[in-house]
């Protein structure tokens, strides 16, 4: 038999040692989270809620010992931040300490947080358990700290998909900024889909404006229209002289001639009355006053050909098939004035002599330029025939705001590293990363760079499950058709007015039910010689010098097609005395404050001397029982009148009538039923 | 040699001693946003709101809230002055005549109530900026 052998005394050391260690790291562990922030956080709470709460409810509230984690399996996401924000859905603590303190505002009703949990909306590491880990302030080498409020509307973004997301100012104004700025044109956005934009056609560029001209435009669009949505190129010079003589040799339809024009005889001043008249500056501005929806005209003269000017003013859909610009109904003596005025008067300086308008023939600088158009990616807001488009020449943004922050640049400033400020330092200088980029530089200002950055930054790469995604199509674009269709064509209606989800949100409300809502009569004088009733509104329906029977054309329609049943069956046989208590109501709710009756009363809603010759009953109704319903966003508020009280008022208003009849000022100068701007 | 190499060792412990420690990186988008809200003292609560008055508040109230709006002129009584009325302060105060109409706390008429147009959370926004704008003198 042996002896069992002896272990040296060494292992025996070594196990011991190694026994202590275990111990010692246990009790760490073990001590570490039994005190743990967290542990101590829920012990405040509990004394806190010993002050707050009355015994009784103090019996009733759950036990809120223990980690508490919300699980969203379908995100693969998993918060615990309400271990620590224990009253974070009981209004009894909006006035307790952080981190105890309710949720401000009413989100949690509208996203509950046992459904969308806390990181969804802000960011950061929901599976920590500490004030720092949890990266409540930016952690180095730790992505998605929690986000600032300024910028927390990225991620509504990335479940509200629609182009006006609810309760999301910011996100919705960046959202329209790349809607006009057309970012559109040269990226795939996703959200973006059907989304269009298109600079004016160049085909006949070589009529229309001066070479000078065009050589300063190229150089920096800002410096001739500060509004301009073209961005600078940062072209060289020999890019800039190669694309104009690319851009003259466009030459595709020679404007109408102006044989028989005698410019001698024209009267600028006419023609500024004019301008006047025919309210132009709805859409145009001169000196930074007017509309936006045309080009600014401060110095317009120093750019356009003179021939070409009164081509288009005789027939913009000619020239621009695709102009917000309608065409209005002008003797040739009236286009020549309005020329001579536009041309002459609005120019910078002296007028220089246009060069002659002889073709560039330098089909060697023609070509370069055709290059440069091609390269820089002109055509992707500029279509010309003949040079054929494919795909978009910027890179798609789907997944813009989950690249590897660490991979971007930044230029030379000390920048923390993300997303956010990568695409807000490409927005404001897209050169200034260090890379070369064909991207234009568009002179945003800082604001409106940074909240286009934020409407980016949240087109992340992961799909979301189809349940989280909130989104509703875009409307099929409606075109009416016919005799109305050429009409609505013509005078250009759906720029400004809204029918069936398309046209433009310039005017009141959308045309879908004017039949039911304004009357036959009225329409037709009022198309004839649109007045205007809100003074305070600057952008006002153009006066088309329309003929009776165009007008009678499209008011026929408008009553037979956009009507609505329920609002032409209403009935208006009123008794004396609602109307009499109308009166009494229209005098008790202020009304006065912002509607005129015979001069009298505010100028915010519209004049309401006439609307027994203007509106219908039926409409007035309508309006009164709910005016957002009528309009969206319309100022005058829902007084949640009772039916009778809405009948009332619609007795009273339905028999106010202008003194004299219509044709007279004060009856033309009606418009259609109050919508607010 | 020896000398130039204690001139260059305290040359760096020098440089070491006077290089400040690094601010910490900027955050130009978040600081863009942030600008206009300071511009006005505004908290981002009261931000949210700014919109909601302009569309619905300013043509009477003006837009500092001082009573100047461009209708402010067809009122009688005119709009208050934000900034020197005393019922400002009080936030219940504020949130009825915006939800019930300045009718609800016995004035005029004049002012309509927003209680049915508004959402609450949109009524909560307008009420932080009415009062913002009554702290700025």
């Amino acid at each position: 038999m042996r002896e069992p052998q002896q272990a040296p005394f060494g292992v025996h050391v070594a196990f011991a040692i190694l026994g202590l260690v275990f111990l010692a790291v246990f009790s760490r562990i073990y001590l570490g989270e039994q005190g743990a922030e967290w542990r101590r956080t829920q012990a405040q709470f509990e004394t806190l809620q010993v002050g707050l709460k009355n015994p009784h409810q103090l019996a009733e509230a759950a036990s809120v010992a223990g980690l508490r984690q919300i699980w969203l399996s379908d995100l693969d996401r998993v918060d615990r931040c309400t271990t620590c924000h224990l009253g974070i859905d009981d209004p009894a603590y909006s006035r307790a300490p952080q981190p105890f303190r309710t949720h401000p505002g009413g989100w949690l009703a509208t996203h509950p947080d046992d459904r969308f949990g806390c990181t969804a909306c802000h960011d950061g590491q929901g599976q920590a358990t500490d004030y720092h880990g949890a990266a409540h302030h930016p952690i180095p080498f730790v992505e998605r700290s929690m986000r600032p409020l300024e910028t927390i509307e990225a991620n509504c973004g990335t479940c509200h998909r629609s182009l006006d997301p609810p309760a999301a100012p910011r996100l919705a104004a960046g959202r329209q900024l790349i809607v006009d700025s057309g970012c559109v044109s040269c990226h795939d956005i996703p959200g973006f889909e059907g989304v269009t934009f298109a600079g004016p056609a160049l085909d006949n560029e070589g009529y229309k404006v001066r070479a000078e001209w065009l050589v300063a435009w190229l150089q920096d669009p800002k410096a001739y229209l500060t509004r301009s949505k073209m961005g600078n190129f940062r072209l060289t010079r020999e890019e800039m002289s190669a694309l104009q003589a690319f851009l003259l040799s466009q030459r595709q339809q020679a404007p109408l001639p102006a044989v028989g024009v005698d410019w001698s005889k024209a009267n600028s001043d006419d023609g500024k009355a004019l301008f006047g008249e025919l309210r132009c500056t709805s859409c145009h501005a001169i000196n930074g006053r007017g509309g936006t929806m045309g080009p600014e005209l401060t110095r317009v003269g120093d750019k356009v050909r003179r021939d070409w000017l009164l081509s288009f003013l005789k027939d913009p859909h000619r020239d621009q098939p695709d102009t917000a610009m309608l065409q209005y109904r002008l003797t040739d003596d009236q286009v020549r004035d309005l020329a001579a005025y536009l041309y002459q008067e609005l120019r910078g300086g002296e007028a220089a002599p246009e060069t002659p308008a002889a073709p560039f023939q330098d089909a060697r600088a023609v070509a370069q330029g055709r290059a440069v158009f091609v390269k820089r990616g002109c055509y992707s807001c500029h279509r010309l025939p003949g040079v054929s488009v494919t795909g978009k020449i910027g890179p798609s943004l789907a997944g813009v705001a989950d690249h590897d922050p660490d991979q971007l640049t930044y230029g030379t400033g000390n920048v923390r590293h993300t997303t956010d400020n990568y695409l807000y330092l490409k927005l404001l200088n897209p050169a200034a990363g260090g890379s070369p980029s064909l991207m234009p530089t568009f002179g945003f200002t800082p604001s409106a760079a940074a909240t286009i950055a934020l409407a980016l930054a949240s087109l992340r790469k992961t799909d979301l499950p189809a349940s989280r995604v909130v989104w509703h199509p875009p409307a099929v674009p409606y075109r009416p058709q016919g005799a109305f269709g050429e009409l609505v064509t013509r005078y250009r209606c759906m720029s400004c007015h809204r029918i069936r989800g398309s046209g433009g949100d310039l005017s009141t409300v959308p045309l879908d039910r004017i039949g039911s809502q304004l009357q036959r009569d009225y329409l037709v004088a009022y198309l004839q010689n649109p007045g205007a009733v809100r003074v305070s509104v600057e952008a006002r329906m153009p006066v088309f010098h329309m003929l009776r029977a165009e007008a009678e054309t499209i008011a026929d329609y408008a009553t037979t097609v956009f009507v609505d049943d329920a609002i032409d069956g209403y009935d208006a046989r009123f008794t004396p005395s609602e109307v009499q208590r109308g009166e009494q109501l229209y005098a008790a709710l202020g009304c006065v404050g912002c509607h005129q009756i015979n001069t009298k009363g505010g100028y915010v809603g519209p004049d309401l001397t006439n609307t027994g010759s203007r509106l219908k009953p039926g409409w007035i109704a309508t309006w009164l029982s709910n005016p957002q319903r009528a309009k969206p966003g319309t100022m005058d508020p829902n007084y949640a009148l009772s039916p009778s009280d809405v009948r009332a008022l619609t007795a009273y208003l339905s028999q106010l009538r202008a003194s004299t009849q219509p044709g007279n000022p004060q009856a033309g100068a009606s418009k259609g039923a109050g919508g607010g701007r | 040699m020896t000398t130039r190499l204690v001139l260059a060792l305290l040359l760096m412990a020098i440089w070491t001693g006077c290089r400040r420690t690094v601010p910490p990186p900027g955050e130009p988008m978040a600081d863009a946003l942030r600008a206009e809200e300071k511009e006005g003292g505004l908290t981002y609560s009261a931000s949210l709101g700014k919109p909601v008055f302009a569309q619905y508040c300013a043509t009477c109230h003006g837009d500092a809230g001082k009573g100047d709006g461009q209708n402010a002129y067809n009122l009688v009584p005119p709009p208050p002055d934000f900034t020197t009325s005393k019922n400002l302060v009080d936030e219940a105060y504020v949130r009825r005549v915006i939800a019930e109409g300045s009718a609800a706390v016995g004035r005029s008429p004049l002012s309509p109530p927003y209680g049915h147009t508004l959402s609450p959370q949109e009524i909560d926004y307008v009420t932080i900026y009415c009062q913002a704008l009554a702290r700025k003198k």
